[in-house]
């Protein structure tokens, strides 16, 4: 029992009476299996070996930049007065902002019935869940005594006799983003729960049979079972998206909260969401194109799954393009000098290269994708999404440093210069992303198998529908 | 519970028999595999309809209609999710009012304790948090996993269930349970493998060395929590651990303490050698006085006066420096005080320097405001003297005064002075600068005993070439007689806009058409003209109405 798809075919055009698949290829449902299963079963070939090794590497150099820092105090960063916010701030709404997509991809796009998502879905939330750890790493070491972080925490205390302050924005943070983590990873461990089972009934080897056995819970595939689990999936589906928009829209009131020019403003939030879907969704094509083909699944990851994720990155581009203008806008509108100044400064201040780098990328590249040819080619579509990458780390840099470095006190401006520091940990906490991404690779079913399956098992049965229609002829 | 039935459990009986035997009871029900979708459907239908219900089947995915097909009811999951919701949303209000509105009150940007929108974002997330921990734990909860021994999983077979193959299970629990009649459904309804399910003969313990590395992981994790918890509750005589030593004894120190970083001990560093602090280089602007000539005439005078607008630490330190140096080095100013005559305080000096000052001000613009009404610049006790009987004698002033305004002059600057002399002179002095403002009409008509008259600005004695500019702003800035200064009121720049205009008052009075630049004289013309005309005009209205009402009379 097979569907005879032929290899190759463009699904990204549909013609009249024939919905374009999105499982290619003559597949079956245990072909999935094996593809997936796959990736975990055999041995890691050496670009795999390559990266983890260089990967890894860089988040042991994290690790010691923390200790490096933790031991000899925040002054080994490159902030000081005014710019007290520096590059572990730009680090941290970079890496959340990265962490959007998955969860976009998972919970809205699932409430939306966009079944192009099955074959994504997984690998996204396992981005989202290691960008929140990177992100949640940059103000646990900011707080200066990174020992007495859990000050955040509302606990009872017996030493400070106090509570947090629940009105500041960076407490709603603590909150936003913590939450954010916790439903995201029950989520991505919830859907994995399934495939987990998959992975233990293939599993010839005692150890590996228990380790994934255990993971797995006793999952049994029972029907009583899929009944609780599909109501409880579209449950934290609706929970989780408003959540996602909560967060960066939380994220942008550390900023938009206080009174800094350039921060003060009203837009921030949706500006801040779209820049964040923006960006996760560059980042979920610029790992998902290169593991496609190292790891052969582009059966299941199709161009169609591409082109959709380029129409999205175009879409959010343009937002956030409109917002970068209508910033100015406003600036002009209200007439506030301190305001007046901070946009253009921006422009053209000391840091104007930063600005221009980040409208070149952000929102001039996402326009190629206007056109086909370039939203379907692979590697073209790699390349702009660096571009966009590049570009939503320096959109961070430019709000949080040139409108710390030049506010309302003249004689406090400075210009901010990065330490090595600095740079290590923005190289290292990629090493703690990809480390974790290609573990999850090996590890993990990394792509949804129950849910692909339940895909093809719709085409099939439209494909039967067909062949009927065809018999009446 | 709702449908909870028909999962077969391993935990339920102890397995009677551990040889291989099948007795009846080790039958647990009957599972019969399917190889597509539609033929697993329809096996259920057909189980359903014959009146069976502890049944069950198991899949690799959901498979869409499967519900109503085995006659599976809804969950009660949302529910719990609800409770969940409304319990976080509850709690998340309760312990921010409690924190920051009861327990620990403190006010922040004036907003109210219980500020309710402030509240919301962590409402908002405890909602989400604990709703989704609802829907997720109570998933697993209602599903009763985690559940690792399970009949089922004996038959090798069954690991298709999670990659392609369908099975439909029967239990033999079920009232209607009948093993030949169930297999026969499975068999019509295209099931390829039939086979009994048969209790789970692997032993059910977890092994024992799983609890030993458990027990020695909570060991090992607890050594620190038990070491802090010894140091908490027992005492030492032994000096305290500090991690970062120099965080917890910091070498930085609050003013007047000492300090062992320097060796004078003193944490208040005096000013580097050299130092030029801000606004140094515009002394000459802020005194009106030539302060290079000052310093080779004067050096001890122009140090003093460099002094006064220099330390900018210690605010009352410096204001007592400052009226000692005046005490001992300016017996004049406070002689010249005297004459003020009655109902100014004796010491007007004190109250100078104890004039609040506005924050507003920047801080070398309050330094004229401190020493306002003795008249240091000046510092020449007969050039005081002169100046209030009004005979300025220019050889008997040694004060070398600037001769030129030092910010450049142009009209903004002059509407600027005029706007700033029409408020803060325009009072005493009149809007035409002729002495005879409101003020002064006042207290003429009261006959205030005390009233000094304001100087006519049009009197040939204050200009320029003999009330050099700088002397104008000093005085403008200090004060004269009964004129307080308005250094502390008046911003250095607009006090010289006043000088400039001050001098424009001056020369309207006798400047002649030639001083008048080409391009504007013309139109200049052409107003005087207008104006002579329209007085020309009224003036004859007026006379004719004269006439009339003498005529009428």
């Amino acid at each position: 029992m097979s569907l005879a798809i032929p290899n190759g075919l463009d699904n990204t055009v549909e013609g009249a009476g024939q919905r374009a698949p999105l499982v290619l290829g003559e597949t079956t449902y245990h072909d999935i299996t094996e593809q997936v299963c796959g990736v975990a079963e055999r041995k890691p070939n050496i670009l795999w070996w390559v990266g983890f090794v260089v990967s890894f590497a860089l988040l042991n150099w994290f690790g010691f930049c923390i200790a490096y820092l933790l031991y000899n105090g925040v002054g080994v960063w490159g902030n000081r007065n005014p710019v007290f916010w520096g590059w572990p701030i730009v680090n941290f709404v970079f890496w959340v902002g990265i962490g959007h997509a998955g969860t976009l991809i998972s919970a809205i796009l699932f409430l939306f019935r966009q079944e192009w998502r099955t074959s994504i879905n997984r690998a996204a939330e396992a981005m989202t869940i290691f960008a929140v750890a990177c992100a949640g790493t940059f103000p646990g070491i900011h707080v200066g005594r990174a020992w007495l972080a859990y000050w955040l925490a509302p606990y009872p205390s017996l030493n400070l006799w106090m509570w947090p302050q629940f009105r500041s924005p960076l407490l709603w943070d603590v909150f936003a983003v913590s939450t954010y983590g916790t439903v995201s990873l029950l989520f991505w461990y919830m859907g994995m729960v399934p495939d987990l089972a998959t992975f233990r009934d293939r599993s010839t080897n005692k150890w590996r049979r228990m380790a994934y056995g255990v993971l797995a819970l006793g999952w049994s595939g029972s029907s009583r079972h899929w009944s609780r689990y599909e109501k409880a999936y579209a449950l934290l589906a609706a929970f989780a998206a408003p959540l996602v928009l909560s967060v960066h829209t939380i994220v942008s009131f550390d900023f938009a909260v206080s009174q800094v020019p350039g921060w003060h403003t009203t837009i921030f939030p949706p500006y801040f969401v779209a820049g964040a879907i923006f960006s996760g969704f560059a980042m979920v094509l610029t790992l998902m194109i290169p593991a496609r083909t190292i790891l052969s699944l582009e059966k299941l990851i199709t161009i169609r799954h591409l082109e959709n994720m380029c129409k999205i990155i175009l879409a959010t581009g343009s937002i956030v393009g409109l917002a970068y203008g209508t910033e100015f806008f406003i600036a002009w509108y209200g007439q506030v000098p301190a305001e007046k100044f901070a946009f253009i400064n921006r422009a053209l201040g000391p840091y104007w290269w930063a600005y221009w780098t980040m409208i070149t990328c952000n929102v001039i590249s996402p326009q190629l994708f206007w056109f086909k040819k370039l939203r379907t080619t692979p590697w073209i579509i790699v390349t702009i999404c660096i571009f966009v990458n590049i570009g939503m780390w320096f959109e961070r840099f430019v709000i949080t440093i040139t409108s710390l470095s030049r506010d309302y006190l003249p004689s406090a401006w400075a210009y901010f210069e990065p330490t090595w520091v600095d740079w290590s940990m923005l190289i290292g906490s990629f090493g703690l992303f990809f480390t974790l991404f290609l573990l999850f690779c090996r590890l993990l079913p990394i792509i949804n198998m129950a849910e692909t399956k339940s895909t093809l098992a719709k085409q099939y049965h439209m494909a039967h529908d067909h062949s009927h229609d065809g018999g009446h002829h | 519970m709702d449908d909870q039935n028909a999962q077969p459990s391993g935990q339920e009986q102890q397995s009677p028999d551990t040889d291989l035997q099948l007795s009846a009871s080790a039958v647990r029900g009957v599972m019969g595999e399917y190889d597509n979708v539609d033929t697993l459907l329809a096996a259920c239908r057909r189980i359903r309809d014959a009146g069976y219900t502890k049944t069950d089947a198991f899949t690799p995915f959901p498979v869409h209609g499967i519900d109503p097909a085995l006659g599976i009811k809804p969950t009660a999951l949302p529910w719990i999710a609800l409770a969940g919701g409304v319990t976080g949303l509850l709690t998340a209000l309760a312990m921010q009012i409690w924190m920051n509105g009861i327990d620990y009150k403190y006010i922040i940007s004036g907003k109210p304790y219980i500020s309710l929108p402030a509240f919301m974002p962590v409402a908002f997330e405890l909602t989400i948090l604990f709703a989704s921990f609802g829907a997720f734990f109570g998933m697993w909860v209602l599903n009763r996993l985690p559940m690792y021994s399970n009949p089922i999983f004996t038959d090798p077979r069954f690991d298709r269930a999670t990659d392609d193959k369908f099975f439909l299970y029967v239990d033999s629990k079920d009232d209607k349970f009948d093993r030949a009649a169930v297999e026969g459904i499975m068999t019509e309804t295209g099931s390829e493998y039939i086979a009994p399910v048969v209790e789970d003969e692997s032993p059910k313990e977890v092994p024992k060395f799983i609890f030993m590395i458990w027990a020695l992981v909570i060991g090992l994790s607890s050594i620190p929590l038990l070491v802090v918890l010894k140091m908490r509750l027992t005492r030492s005589d032994l000096p305290r651990f500090h991690v970062f030593f120099d965080m917890d004894f910091t070498p930085s120190k609050d003013a007047q303490q000492n300090t062992t970083l320097f060796a004078d001990a003193r944490t208040m560093r005096p000013d580097v050698a050299g130092t030029v602090y801000r606004g140094q280089m515009d002394m000459d602007v802020l005194t009106g006085v030539d302060m290079s000539k000052l310093s080779s005439m004067d050096p001890g005078r122009a140090d003093r006066l460099v002094a006064l607008f220099d330390d900018v630490s210690g605010e009352e330190e410096r204001d007592d420096a400052v009226a000692e140096k005046l005490d001992n080095g300016n017996p004049g100013g406070a002689q010249s005080d005297k004459t003020d005559g009655p109902g100014v305080p004796e010491n007007r000096r004190n109250q100078s320097t104890g004039r609040p000052q506005s924050p507003a001000q920047d801080q070398e613009l309050q330094k004229p405001a401190a020493i306002g009404g003795v008249d240091v610049p000046g510092a020449d006790p007969v050039a005081d003297q002169n100046s209030q009987t009004g005979q300025t004698d220019a050889a008997e002033d040694s004060t070398p005064w600037l001769e030129e305004i030092p910010i450049e002059v142009d009209q903004d600057l002059v509407y600027r002075g005029m706007e700033q002399f029409n408020i803060y002179c325009s009072v005493c002095h009149g809007a035409n600068g002729g002495g005879n403002g409101l003020v002064n009409q006042r207290a003429q008509k009261i006959l205030a005993t005390n009233w000094v008259p304001p100087s006519s600005l049009h009197d040939p004695s204050l200009y320029a070439d003999k009330y050099a500019q700088g002397k104008l702003f000093s005085t403008i800035s200090n004060g004269i007689r009964k004129m307080p200064g308005y250094a502390a009121q008046i911003k250095v720049r607009d006090r010289w806009a006043i000088v400039a205009y001050v001098r424009a008052l001056q020369a309207s009075r006798q400047a002649t058409e030639d001083e008048v630049p080409q391009d504007r004289r013309d139109a200049l013309m052409q107003q005087r003209v207008e104006v002579q005309k329209r007085l020309a005009e009224e003036a004859a209205k007026e006379k004719a109405a004269n006439e009339k009402s003498a005529g009428g009379n």
